[in-house]
């Protein structure tokens, strides 16, 4: 009960006209940002805090503005992904899969309201987990050592074979094509260069951002530009919007989906170094892991708009979790807040919560209005969204291309990076006619270096022993789920479907007999 | 066949990062594992997946008639030369010719691909810069 | 690092207060802009945009502070750009820290030199602190470096820069001061951010921790860590004041990540004395006190000539240390 009683304290302090209106404004720039492609969460946070120094705020208003802005990027996002098969962001990158194929069918306002439900479904179950649960959260990323994390990104590589591709060798080249760009510039373990050719511009490495805009962005307007003459303009003409709202029969047949995928992208949200992205990756994969028996995942199915974003959601409400009780960012956008934090002489940590719990309470609280909000706002404006797929491609098209340049540009200010990204949209080109997936190529370049420098740190703390790797119970659970629930059933199960066509045929020859 | 080239690029791509790998100068600190292992896992996973895909391809895609590839080529040297000439030319010039090709390219009416390149421009301008605040690229006449 | 700070205080603080009133007040910066050479959100973006925002709050500037992101190269990239494009810009000062100077030293910026650019002034410092878990055995800063000295397997050192950056230099200075010879030695683990390195000090990933002390202070008052030497001259003031200084533990170790600005080096006398007297003003207003104490900002106010032969004389003794221990040649 002292929970709640804090928790009305907060609302009491959140719930004054101009936070509310900074809630507003937070939530609208957060949600455009979300969908710019090449502006995300943590760049979108990062650019408005000079506007909450202007306006001269205090720490409170500052907070409910920057995490309106974090929350709204998160659900907007998925709208480029829906309706351009452009991810906004990188956590928004899964829900490409199933929602761009939705909006193909002409179930694109379907599709965008589902995903905000979901996204407020996962949101608030964060937040409450956040409120309920932070304490006793911490203790799970303490379990998390070098060698645990090391067993829990191999764990999410090995989720991809049930992902995109058919051909599972294509989805390892991308892999370690991803892992092996993450590897490009300074090691941090020992401060030498790598594979950077004497370039100064690589030795921070490959901004993922660059490599995602270039990858779905540009690919995207290449291809487009390809089959000009052919069938685009007369199949974009053809595309309608659907119905606005999901029927109430859909919303229970995701139901299910989405309070698993907001555990899961929670519990990936709390560990520190995870993140979003691996929050809304790993919900798709276990979902359909779990409910995909009839292969539909991946071709318009609302079950996988509503797993990744439910999951991102989540992820972004647990990464709040190690940044407000350890001070340690779960994810780049967090990184970015702990950092106003400080400049607004809060210093996150064990005692936050103890020493300054209007800030605290006051920031749930905020938490909570600005996903009604997002929610409420979000669910009206789908009819705005979608005039997006009205306006014909050959002027669309170059608009994406300037806003992925500018949003590159605009952050890093470097031409390096967008001759990179166009090199980077070039490769997408040539990888999407070939049928090779791009997930995994972003997921290697995000998750890459992580994956090394704790496999490094491990075998260092261990002076050079890799048994340490199955050292622990933790790790050695993450390696078996990782074998027996994905590594195995790839191997398996393609001798059962040799099988089994097998057997078809026989049975086939036996009918004709 | 394009499997095949793939595959035969994948497999060259995989060497060449492994022998990259094998050319980094260690330091006198190194860690136990040290900075070429990593890579070299990488390359070998590189390298198999990219025999597998040489010694079992897929169907061929459908490849653009010489024309359409020299289309897309355009728009690639287009995009070069934007990245390069940005930080010169100043951001609004810029972008409007950039947006202006492209608009003409992908199928609108020169003087009707002019006037959206330049509203692309304007509009992204006042909402990434105006707007937003970030800084974008100063050309000789400021903006 | 072993500087007098105090003197140097003095010293600035009366430089800064008289030397440069008459020219200052001439030159007005058209457009004042301010190199963060990394994204959003890092420490030198920051260091750009307080400083920015409370230059105009002062009315030192009557313009906002435009802040641009260069990022690439840790720093790298910005440096190159200031020095082979913007020479003689009179409008622009650059973010720097201890970061730039351990580059400037271990030659991470190829071609480039620390006197190609003007040093403005320092607007703080964060000292280094090294500390362990509450429940560790080791209490002292001697104690933990007998412990490396004997047995180095066993004692592994987390920090939140690259190996050969700040956090691990700080703690190979302490070895060194306590007589470590080979301090290639020490087991250092390089993690992402000091918050991280932390957190697997809690987990018992790892035995000790290096960094700021803004980044331990949570920590210390929830009693999950114990701070055994902060590598400051003296005891730090207000609630800092109980942390035991490695010096009066009898070993000689100071090391301070110091924030600051550069600026091109054609850029004229009188701009760079503006931008000095500017900077001077906000280092000793109200304002940037609260700042810096927010942040767990030291005093160290240098500037001019005096930060210009601070720099000179950090980048002096890292690229000793680091030939020392192999990180150069």
């Amino acid at each position: 009960m002292d929970t709640l009683s804090s928790l009305a304290d907060g609302f009491v302090i959140a719930l004054t006209w101009q936070n509310l209106l900074l809630a507003l404004l937070g939530c609208f720039l957060g949600t455009i940002m979300g969908a710019l492609p090449g502006l995300g969460p943590s760049n979108g946070v990062a650019i408005l805090i000079p506007l909450a120094f202007t306006l001269g705020l205090g720490a409170t208003p500052s907070l409910i503005l920057l995490t309106s802005v974090y929350y709204g990027a998160m659900y907007g996002g998925r709208i480029s992904s829906i309706l351009l098969n452009i991810p906004g962001d990188e956590p928004a990158m899964m829900t490409c899969l199933d929602g761009y194929p939705m909006a193909q069918q002409g179930r694109a306002g379907e599709a965008l309201s589902l995903s905000g439900v979901a996204s407020f479904v996962g949101a608030f179950i964060a937040t409450w987990g956040l409120i309920l649960l932070a304490p006793q959260l911490v203790k799970i990323a303490l379990l998390f050592g070098p060698a645990e994390y090391f067993a829990l990104f191999t764990l999410a590589f090995a989720t991809l074979g049930g992902v995109a591709s058919t051909n599972q060798a294509k989805t390892a080249f991308a892999a370690a094509l991803g892992i092996g760009l993450a590897t490009v510039g300074v090691d941090t373990q020992t401060g030498v260069p790598r594979f950077t050719f004497g370039e100064v511009h690589l030795y921070d490495g490959i901004d993922f951002l660059v490599a995602i805009v270039g990858l779905f962005a540009l690919s995207e307007v290449f291809l487009f530009l390809e089959h000009r003459h052919g069938n685009a303009e007369a199949n974009a003409s053809k595309v309608s919007v659907g119905r606005l709202m999901p029927s109430f029969a859909l919303l229970k047949y995701c139901t299910p989906t989405m309070l698993r995928t907001s555990l899961l992208g929670f519990v990936a949200g709390v560990l520190p170094g995870a993140g979003a992205s691996l929050g809304s990756f790993v919900s798709y994969t276990f979902e359909k892991k779990l409910v995909d028996k009839e292969g539909t995942f991946g071709k318009g199915d609302p079950r996988g708009v509503a797993a990744p974003e439910a999951g991102n959601n989540a992820a972004a409400g647990g990464a709040l979790v190690p940044m407000l009780a350890l001070g340690v960012p779960g994810s780049g956008t967090t990184a970015v807040l702990l950092a106003v934090l400080l400049a607004l002489n809060i210093t996150p940590g064990p005692l936050l919560f103890t020493q300054q719990p209007d800030v605290v309470w006051g920031l749930i609280a905020a938490l909570f209005i600005a996903n009604f909000m997002l929610l409420a706002m979000n669910i009206p404006m789908i009819g705005l969204f979608t005039r997006v797929l009205l306006v014909p491609p050959r002027i669309l098209m170059p608009i994406v291309a300037m806003v992925s340049f500018v949003g590159i540009y605009g952050i890093s200010g470097s031409s390096f990076d967008l001759l990179v990204m166009v090199g980077f949209g070039v490769l997408g080109w040539v990888l999407r006619k070939l049928d090779v997936p791009l997930v995994p190529i972003i997921l290697g370049t995000l998750l890459g270096n992580a994956m090394e420098n704790n496999l490094r740190r491990a075998i260092t703390i261990s002076n050079g022993d890799w048994a340490v790797l199955v050292g622990s119970p933790l790790s050695i659970g993450l390696w078996s789920l990782a074998i027996i629930g994905f590594v195995l059933p790839i191997i398996f199960g393609r001798v059962l479907k040799a099988r089994m066509r097998h057997m078809k045929k026989d049975e086939e020859s036996s009918t004709i007999d | 066949m394009s499997d095949r080239i793939f595959g035969a690029v994948g497999l060259f791509l995989a060497l060449g990062y492994a022998w990259a790998a094998l050319i980094i100068e260690e330091s006198f600190l190194s860690d136990a594992v040290g900075p070429k292992a990593f890579p070299l896992i990488i390359a070998a996973v590189l390298g198999l997946a990219s025999l597998a895909i040489f010694l079992k391809p897929d169907a061929a895609p459908e490849w653009p008639s010489l024309p359409r590839l020299l289309e897309v080529a355009l728009a690639v040297l287009a995009m070069i030369l934007y990245a390069i000439l940005l930080p010169e030319a100043g951001f609004i010039l810029a972008t409007a010719v950039a947006a202006s090709y492209l608009t003409w390219r992908l199928g609108s009416a020169p003087i009707g691909s002019v006037l959206i390149g330049c509203l692309t421009s304007v509009g992204i301008y006042a909402v990434f810069h105006l707007v937003l605040g970030l800084s974008l690229a100063k050309g000789p006449f400021g903006f | 690092m072993t500087f007098k700070t105090t003197r140097l205080l003095l010293a600035a603080a009366f430089l800064g207060a008289s030397a440069f009133g008459a020219t200052a007040a001439d030159f007005k910066p058209e457009n004042p802009e301010c190199i963060a050479p990394a994204n959003p959100g890092g420490g030198w973006d920051f260091t750009c945009r307080q400083v920015g925002k409370t230059l105009q709050d002062l009315k030192l500037l009557d313009k906002t502070m435009q802040v641009v992101n260069l990022a690439g190269g840790g720093g790298g990239v910005a440096f190159a750009e200031v020095v082979n494009k913007r020479d003689d810009d009179n409008d622009l000062i650059v973010a720097a820290s201890s970061a730039t100077a351990t580059r400037l030293a271990q030659g991470a910026y190829p071609g480039n030199t620390m006197d190609q650019v003007r040093w403005v002034a320092s607007v703080g410092a964060d000292y280094g602190v090294i500390a362990v878990a509450a429940d560790s055995p080791i209490n002292t800063l001697p104690e933990l470096l007998d412990e490396i000295k004997n047995n180095p397997t066993s004692i592994s050192v987390a920090g939140g820069s690259a190996v050969g950056g700040w956090d691990h230099l700080k703690v190979l200075i302490a070895a060194n001061a306590y007589g470590i010879e080979d301090v290639r030695k020490v087991k250092y683990i390089a993690f992402d951010g000091g918050g991280e390195a932390v957190t697997q000090l809690l987990a018992g990933s790892v035995q000790a921790f290096t960094g700021d002390i803004s980044e331990a202070k949570g920590f210390v008052d929830s009693g999950d860590i114990k701070v055994i030497a902060v590598l400051a001259p003296e005891r730090l003031p207000g609630e800092f004041a109980d942390f035991p200084t490695a010096k009066e533990q009898g070993i000689d170790a100071i090391g301070a990540n110091w924030r600051g600005f550069y600026a091109p080096g054609k850029m004229s006398d009188e701009a760079y004395n503006a931008w000095v007297s500017k900077v001077s003003d906000l280092y000793s207003s109200d304002e940037w006190k609260a700042i810096m104490a927010a942040n767990g900002l030291a005093p160290l106010d240098l500037q001019g000539e005096e930060f210009e032969q601070f720099v000179a004389n950090s980048v002096q003794q890292i690229q000793n240390i680091s030939k020392e221990i192999g990180i150069i040649k």
